[in-house]
């Protein structure tokens, strides 16, 4: 256990246990608790790098953490897009960073905003 | 089919939903975060009385009375469209579609950024973000932070990171640019500071609560302003430095920041760099209307709310028939409005729904009505100075132009 | 690094710099601006930017913020696979 995790704190108390789960990040083992998001189980980890801009290459994290940004979107057991801020960890999940992508594939994927 | 499909499950979505239950409607409550409670999750702040405001527990107080009286809550649903068909309206989510007669968008707010060079690095978040991760997740943001943007949220946020053990270095200003204009000038910052001084227990700021109301008190108060930033609950308060840059080749490694006159304006050389890894931006929260704006709902704009509001009466009815608001969608209130808020909403949607004669229900909705009004004015917290001016100013609104 | 070379929208990564002058140059509309730089096109439909987009509108171009959004919000407000498009029907 390191100590990013907050185990005991002065008003909202200790964390119950919780079960453990695994899972691989870019191919990499990694350990989280169930009922935790991805992001948490990643950062607590020490992992802030998500994904790397799809164009321009530049490395990105959480921003909002609720869902609103889709800064830490990776892609989770071959689904692409799927934000780890809001995405519980499961045991066994592999998940993927976001990479870089020929520029046409992106703008066809974002094309529904226009 | 649901009598009635509410969109958000916070303090406003959770308790609109168990008045709607009370009175026997079939309802379900959307959201698209893994746990119900909305943004009150992540809350925690000592009330002026010194009892705590614990936001986890205040949710499972209203989810465990939603679930006892039968409402279905759905988490990890995201709602991306709804329309107006028929006599109702069609909730179309990642998940499934739903029909419904009536429908509550209770989505909360989002946050505004206020921009900084460097700001896409990894271990920069936003300040909710370092909330949720704290006092939800229970992980640490980093090792070592700096909040930029000094406010309302960000005071009470920062003394959440600190409860949790978490190293802030301090709060400073964010740099002066078209987004962030007086967010990033001393003066500015100092007056709206002085409005959160009864939850500061630090004498400067007690003491500024009472006198720097005077012009001349906050021109004295900033020129003098200690070079180690003044401190709220040991965390010092930069009024007179600004962030010019975040630093670091791949994650945060380090932020620039700079000493700024009263009037924010850059004193070139005074350049200082400061270790941090993790970085908190805070630019102050906005109304989350999207669903209603793609609904058609007609807006207004009301610096005292926070932003665009769809337009609403006080019974949270929009023009749009079947369509309700409830919660910081409307302006940007404590969660304790949110919640009463919610409670009214629920009323008016059962009220429509059974259009029973019996008035036992309109003499419910005006005591919720009178509570909300109860609750604002007592607030601990208020986002906007202005508050019970934009909410008379959109209820003449209504009044005049939709009913 | 200059201040102009703040990104503003983090999605496309479109700065402070290019939106200002764009805004100038063509005394854009919010709908404009946001074609001719692809601010608020990307992939969080502009939840992050969108206030600052209009900040800096009214800034270059000396307007009110009016009572309608300037950025229309445009369906799906979450971006959504094609297979969802077509999702199923709850009754
Ligand atoms: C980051 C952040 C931190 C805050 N911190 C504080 C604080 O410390 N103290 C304080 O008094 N106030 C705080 N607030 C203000 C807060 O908005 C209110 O206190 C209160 O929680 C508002 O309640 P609500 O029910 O209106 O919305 P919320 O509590 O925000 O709940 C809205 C819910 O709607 C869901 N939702 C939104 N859009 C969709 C969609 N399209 N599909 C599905 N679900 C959706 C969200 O996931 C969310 O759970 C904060 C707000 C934010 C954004
Ligand atoms: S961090 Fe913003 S969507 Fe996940």
């Amino acid at each position: 256990m390191n100590n990013r995790r907050i185990l005991h704190h002065p008003v909202l108390g200790t964390m119950p246990e919780r079960n453990a789960v695994h899972f691989t990040f870019d191919g990499k083992k990694y350990k989280g608790f169930e009922g935790e998001t991805i992001a948490a189980a990643l950062l607590a980890s020490g992992v802030r790098t998500l994904r790397v801009h799809e164009e321009k290459e530049t490395p990105r994290g959480i921003y909002c953490n609720i869902g609103h940004c889709f800064e830490c979107r990776v892609t989770v057991n071959g689904q692409p897009g799927v934000r780890s801020c809001l995405t519980e960890i499961n045991d066994g999940m592999v998940i993927e960073s976001g990479k870089r992508q020929p520029t046409p594939l992106k703008r066809k994927e974002i094309a529904r905003h226009v | 089919m649901y009598d009635a499909v509410i969109i958000g499950a916070g303090p406003a979505g959770l308790s609109a939903a168990i008045a709607c239950a009370k009175w026997n409607l079939q309802v379900v409550v959307i959201d698209e975060f893994m746990k119900p409670g909305g943004r009150l999750l992540g809350q925690l702040h000592q009330e002026p009385d010194g009892t705590w405001w614990n936001g986890i527990k205040e949710a499972n107080i209203l989810v465990e009375q939603a679930r006892a009286l039968g409402v279905d809550i759905w988490c990890g649903v995201s709602v991306h469209h709804i329309e107006e068909v028929g006599q109702g309206w069609r909730v179309h989510t990642n998940k499934e579609r739903i029909d419904t007669p009536k429908l509550l968008l209770a989505t909360g707010a989002a946050e505004t950024p206020a921009p900084v060079p460097g700001w896409t690095l990894p271990g920069v978040m936003s300040i909710g973000a370092a909330q949720v991760m704290t006092n939800v997740h229970r992980v640490r943001p980093g090792k070592k932070g700096i909040v930029i943007g000094i406010n309302v949220l960000s005071a009470a946020i920062t003394r959440e990171l600190q409860l949790a053990g978490g190293d802030v270095v301090g709060m400073v200003l964010p740099p002066v640019n078209p987004i962030t204009k007086d967010a990033g000038n001393p003066r500015k910052v100092m007056q709206s500071l002085l409005r959160i001084s009864h939850l500061a227990p630090s004498a400067f700021l007690r003491m500024g609560g009472k006198l720097s109301r005077a012009n001349w008190m906050q021109k004295l108060a900033l020129t003098f302003y200690p070079k180690s930033g003044v401190k709220m609950w040991g965390i010092p308060i930069h009024l007179r430095k600004a962030a010019v840059q975040i630093n670091g080749e791949k994650e945060v490694e380090s932020v620039t920041i700079c000493s700024v006159t009263p009037d924010g304006k850059r004193i070139e050389g005074s350049e200082q760099t400061m270790d941090v890894d993790f970085v908190c931006i805070a630019g102050g929260l906005y109304p989350l209307a999207e669903l209603a704006a793609v609904a058609g709902c007609p807006f207004h704009y009301f610096p005292e709310l926070g932003g665009h509001v769809p337009v609403h009466n006080e019974r949270m009815k929009t023009p749009l028939e079947g369509l309700y608001v409830a919660g910081n969608i409307t302006g940007i209130e404590s969660a304790k409005v949110a919640r009463a808020q919610g409670f009214v909403a629920g009323l008016s949607i059962a009220k429509e729904t059974i259009q029973s004669a019996d008035s036992a229900i309109d003499k419910h909705l005006e005591n919720a009505l009178d509570e909300v009004r109860k609750i604002r004015s007592n607030a601990a917290i208020q986002f906007h100075q202005d508050i019970h001016a934009g909410r008379n100013k959109m209820e003449s609104i209504y009044k005049e132009q939709f009913s | 690094m200059k201040d102009s070379a703040i990104v503003i929208c983090r999605c496309e990564e479109v700065t402070l710099e290019e939106l200002t002058n764009t805004a100038k140059e063509y005394k854009c509309s919010a709908r404009e601006l946001k074609l001719r730089t692809r601010a608020g096109m990307g992939y969080c439909g502009g939840r992050t930017c969108r206030f600052a987009i209009d900040a800096i509108l009214m800034e270059a171009t000396g307007n009110q913020t009016p009572d309608q959004i300037p950025l229309k919000y445009q369906p799906p407000v979450r971006p959504v696979s094609f297979q969802t498009l077509g999702g199923g029907c709850h009754e």
